[in-house]
């Protein structure tokens, strides 16, 4: 039976971190044995992973994420047996329809709020002349001193906080009824008739 | 302080916390994107006149509990998933020719005709590269391949967690809600629903339509 001390010593995030860094070790170990450890010499991959660090922000994270539902959703509600067979079919076509309109909007509002930070937070040696609205060009631009990669994540970080409150109305306006009208349209085109 | 520079403020903080972090902020991101997504929901529910009281007593706490589920799932696997990929190079285990270089260099790894290896009994938890004194050598390469690779585990852990594991929860939450109604609805035991039929597909969609989320898979915004 557990004691009074031990539950008053007892605290979530340190169990937490303990099992966290059981799995890490138990994963790790099965990574590779520590007599041969994995280097990643091809320069190809090594360009692809910097290319993902330096490059990857939440849209075409989204992107990904939409492509890859794609894959697997529908066919986890197609082997959903704990439902009928007519609300599995509806369950498919709704599931099909929310990834193509949550992935549509979310990746274009992604892409659209990370591109206007970008145009109101740029440094000073980016304004052109012909420029329009130069004074407002570095509105957005952090007062500290910064690398282009970090600025670069910043503006990404930056865009993807607007999206989001964007999304919050958008979800609305047109991801709902864009989702109901493709719903409407897989579910009539997989009728049996 | 006045507005400027709580403005100011805020961007810098971005700057610092993100700037050199990106998979950090796309965990953080994406987790305010589940909680948005499904406070939208609650509150369509919440404000839809059509929807009687009693639906709403209904629909209202299934939302939150769906929510729920997507946003501890989406940060748990998400997160041990980046922080694994992210120990794997602050450990050394996985690295750049040049990391590797600098690491027997530095009397961590031994070359040997297969490859590399480490000293006999180096324990890979206690070890971190970012610890090192002569780190500063091999910090914007380390740096660069170890954002990359965090954002490869990041989003590896976003597709298990939002398109395998969420949808199987989310599809187990959903049918036992729509058995508990079902047999609520026919006043008899929950047990013995054996699946929701009875049900008609015109009602199905009606409450489908009325209901912005469905059974499974969540729209992320």
């Amino acid at each position: 039976m557990a004691s009074i001390s031990s539950i008053r010593n007892f605290s979530f995030s340190r169990a937490y971190d303990k099992f966290s860094r059981k799995v890490s070790r138990i994963a790790l170990d099965a990574v590779g044995s520590s007599e041969n450890l994995p280097t990643i010499s091809n320069p190809k991959k090594l360009n692809a992973i910097d290319w993902i660090g330096k490059n990857l922000s939440s849209a075409e994270n989204r992107l990904i994420l939409g492509a890859s539902a794609l894959l697997s959703q529908p066919f986890i509600d197609a082997s959903n047996k704990e439902v009928d067979a007519e609300t599995r079919r509806y369950s498919i076509c709704r599931t099909i329809a929310k990834i193509i309109a949550g992935t549509a909007t979310g990746y274009t509002i992604r892409k659209l709020c990370i591109k206007s930070i970008d145009a109101f937070a740029k440094l000073p040696s980016e304004i052109k002349p012909d420029m329009k609205f130069k004074n407002l060009r570095q509105v957005l631009a952090p007062t500290l001193k910064c690398t282009a990669e970090e600025l670069a994540q910043y503006k990404n970080t930056l865009g993807t906080i607007l999206a989001l409150g964007v999304m919050v109305f958008t979800n609305f306006l047109i991801d709902a009824p864009l989702t109901k009208a493709l719903t409407n349209l897989f579910a009539g085109r997989s009728e049996n008739k | 302080m006045n507005v400027a520079s709580l403005f100011n403020n805020f961007k810098n903080t971005i700057l610092t916390k993100y700037g050199p972090n990106p998979a950090k902020m796309l965990i953080y991101t994406g987790v305010l994107g589940w909680f948005l997504s499904s406070a939208a929901q609650v509150v369509a529910i919440a404000v839809n006149d059509k929807i009687p009281k009693e639906q709403k007593m209904f629909l209202i706490p299934q939302e939150i509990g769906d929510g729920a589920i997507n946003v501890v799932s989406f940060f748990l696997v998400t997160s041990v998933i980046k922080n694994f990929a992210s120990r794997l190079v602050s450990s050394g285990r996985l690295a750049t020719p040049n990391i590797r270089k600098f690491l027997t260099e530095s009397g961590i790894n031994i070359k040997t005709k297969k490859g590399w290896k480490v000293l006999p009994n180096f324990d890979f938890s206690k070890f971190n590269i970012e610890n090192m004194t002569n780190f500063y050598k091999i910090k914007d390469e380390y740096k660069s391949f170890k954002n990359g690779v965090d954002v490869i585990g990041m989003t590896a852990g976003s597709i298990l967690s939002c398109n395998i594991i969420t949808p199987i929860l989310r599809n187990k939450y959903a049918a036992s809600r729509q058995k508990k109604t079902l047999a609520e609805m026919n006043m008899i035991e929950q047990d013995k629903v054996k699946y929701p039929r009875g049900i008609s597909m015109d009602t199905y969609q009606k409450y489908a339509a009325m209901k912005y989320s469905t059974p499974s898979s969540s729209l992320k915004i």
